[in-house]
């Protein structure tokens, strides 16, 4: 397997009023297409910090990133680019906007890309349609779906751009068990049949059960599980 | 505002002069008077007779001013005219008659006519603001006047009492002149009609007499002749570029006459003020309305875009997140303002127009003076930007230009729409709009998307 996305010796400090918090504290990490890696700790260990700095939403104070080799920390790295073609979020909250439907939810980061407008309706569609999203859910609006249909369409729209990368921030923190459970093979899915690189980021230790690699976050510090 | 509005000058022998004459003229007896007249030599009853003219010479000066566009000179007497009559005026002479031998009262022995003679008849300004309007024949031209082509335009009433008809003649007497000599041949080429009667010929039982109705017209220099008073005018009449060329065509006038308090310049800018002041003052209160208006509508854009902003800061985050550039996100709520905003415009321009006039009227009636002595004048002006208030400037004096009585009309003020103000407000709102995206816009490229999306 390819070496796709790789961390070296990453810190990240916050300062707070109470001072200075090393969210991320010297992690190194890598991970490779066609894998599921999964990251687990409690609220405020670092994780969504760490996986923010994988999307390139945040600078790393030292360390490296690479992507397919390149130092994405580099001062003439385009991040926008970065992030539109090879980097997929997929959140908690869904992030879904409101004010459109899900099939224009999907269209939009094809939009941002420049993809042709004659492409981006037809790939839209395949795509909730592999999340199953039938026609009707895909001209409704996200506030009249579950949650389980807005993450479906939000992981649908991290797919637009077919990304190498799909970074999951907490995908079942709001959802019921079995919901979450579907939300989690899909992603699973999409490592080992798709071949993406997929890293959930989860306090949700059952998660890990699915996981090719498996990592805890405490303190800001990643250490290797043995699954 | 038409800036042709008080753009009008007339220069005259002043007013203080004259009464300063009157004065020294009434602390002489007739018996006295009539003796000084006895030993005048001919060029002495010249001088008496010019004595309220002045030069054409400053006043082709004058006209030479780069700011002045078209001026004319004008020169009015009484002219003695033999074998015509007016019932009216005869009726005058028989009352005055009566009153002979009272302190005083002068004896009239013929009948005399009141001339008025410019350069061009199309440009005397009773005809030109329509106070009298040729019925037949035609005016005498520029060309008249520099041949002196013995021509004159008659009062149609009068013309058919005295039996007169185009081409036929009327003999007037040169003023001081006796003998052959002493006589020149008027044809009559125009008869005109009065449309509207000089104020000093109304009211009493003087009703029916109608000094602007026995008036005759012709050439200036025929006038000149008739009065022998050659190279002499009563009036000058300047027309400018500019009411603001008023002041430099004052200082010319003083440099020309050397500071003479023997002639004065009358302008139209007390007119002009007059008119122009409470316009003025709804302009300056239109335009702080305006500003006000800009600044409040700017605040509402600017607070209306931070509270839309503030309410989207997790979508700017999304948007950011996957893959939106800076431009892109402020490109897509620019997007929005606009639309926003013009609709805002097209709602605020039928607004406007319904409550414009309204509005209008509300600020006049706000700025209008109303005080006696300061009389509110049409604001309209007349054919070929001739100013209508020049009937009612209230300047006093013989001129003909200017004379006559303050109105008290009101000032009228006419919303008028046109397309391009809808422009330029729907330009004026954009910018605006633009510009009250700024501190959003600088909060939307300052955002970072981490910090947002990790506020569950």
């Amino acid at each position: 397997m390819d070496g796709l996305l790789e961390m070296i010796e990453v810190s990240k400090t916050f300062k707070t009023r109470a001072g200075e918090v090393k969210a991320v504290d010297r992690v190194s990490l890598k991970a490779r297409r066609g894998e599921l890696s999964v990251i687990v700790g409690a609220s405020g260990s670092g994780k969504t910090t760490l996986l923010y700095l994988l999307g390139s939403l945040e600078k790393p104070d030292s360390g490296e990133i690479r992507v397919f080799g390149e130092d994405i920390c580099s001062p003439d790295a385009d991040l926008v680019a970065y992030r539109r073609e090879h980097v997929g979020f997929v959140f908690q909250m869904f992030n879904l906007v409101p004010a459109l439907t899900a099939l224009e939810n999907v269209v939009l980061p094809m939009d941002l890309a420049g993809v042709p407008v004659s492409v981006q309706r037809a790939r839209a569609e395949e795509l909730l349609e592999r999340m199953n999203i039938d026609r009707r859910l895909q001209r409704a609006r996200p506030n009249r779906m579950s949650g389980g249909e807005k993450q479906r369409v939000a992981i649908a729209r991290a797919l637009a751009n077919d990304p190498e990368v799909i970074l999951a921030d907490e995908p079942t923190g709001n959802l019921d068990t079995a919901t979450g459970q579907v939300v989690v093979d899909i992603l699973a899915r999409l490592a080992h049949r798709d071949g993406k690189c997929v890293i959930i980021v989860t306090h949700d230790e059952s998660i890990l059960k699915v996981a090719d690699w498996a990592y805890r976050m405490q303190d800001g510090r990643l250490e290797g599980i043995d699954t | 505002m038409k800036r042709s509005v008080g753009n009008y000058a007339e220069a005259k022998v002043s007013s203080q002069y004259r009464m300063e004459v009157f004065e020294e003229e009434r602390s002489m007896s007739q018996a006295e008077r009539q003796a000084r007249a006895r030993t005048m030599s001919e060029e002495e009853q010249r001088a008496q007779r010019a004595r309220f003219l002045f030069s054409e010479e400053l006043a082709d000066a004058l006209a030479s001013d780069s700011a002045v566009t078209a001026y004319d000179k004008v020169l009015t007497q009484n002219i003695e005219l033999k074998g015509i009559t007016n019932p009216a005026v005869q009726s005058m002479l028989a009352m005055r008659r009566q009153m002979q031998g009272r302190e005083g009262v002068p004896q009239i022995s013929s009948p005399s006519f009141p001339f008025e003679g410019n350069t061009d008849g199309a440009s005397a300004a009773d005809f030109l603001e329509g106070k009298k309007v040729l019925v037949s024949g035609s005016l005498y031209t520029y060309r008249d006047h520099l041949e002196a082509n013995p021509v004159v335009v008659v009062e149609k009433n009068l013309a058919e009492e005295n039996g007169l008809g185009l081409e036929d003649t009327v003999t007037a007497v040169i003023s001081g002149k006796s003998g052959a000599s002493s006589k020149i041949t008027l044809t009559v080429i125009g008869i005109y009609r009065t449309e509207e009667a000089e104020e000093g010929g109304e009211g009493g039982e003087y009703t029916a007499f109608n000094p602007a109705g026995s008036t005759f017209y012709a050439p200036l220099s025929v006038v000149q002749e008739l009065a022998d008073v050659p190279g002499y005018v009563s009036l000058g009449s300047y027309h400018l570029d500019s009411v603001d060329s008023i002041g430099k065509i004052a200082a010319a006038f003083s440099e020309l006459t050397g500071g003479d308090t023997r002639y004065q310049l009358d302008t139209g800018e007390s007119s002009y003020e007059a008119i122009a002041d409470p316009l003025n003052k709804t302009s300056r209160s239109s335009t702080i309305g305006l500003v006000g208006a800009l600044a409040a509508c700017a605040l509402i854009i600017l607070l209306a875009m931070a509270i839309v902003v503030g309410g989207r800061t997790r979508e700017l985050g999304v948007l950011k997140a996957i893959g939106a550039t800076d431009r892109q996100v402020v490109a897509q709520f620019a997007a929005e303002v606009v639309c926003i905003c013009l609709v805002a415009t097209v709602l605020a321009g039928g607004a406007a127009a319904v409550v414009g006039q309204r509005m209008g009227d509300w600020l006049m009636s706000g700025n209008t003076r109303t005080d006696d002595g300061e009389a509110s004048q049409s604001a309209r002006t007349g054919p070929e930007g001739f100013p209508a208030v020049m009937r009612g400037g209230g300047l006093g004096g013989e001129g003909l230009y200017l004379s006559g009585e303050g109105s008290d009309e009101e000032v009228d003020l006419h919303v008028i729409w046109r397309g391009s103000m809808f422009l330029y407000g729907m330009l004026l709102l954009l910018i605006l709009s633009l510009l009250g995206m700024a501190v959003p816009v600088i909060w939307i490229t300052r955002l970072r998307p981490a910090r947002v999306l990790s506020i569950e």
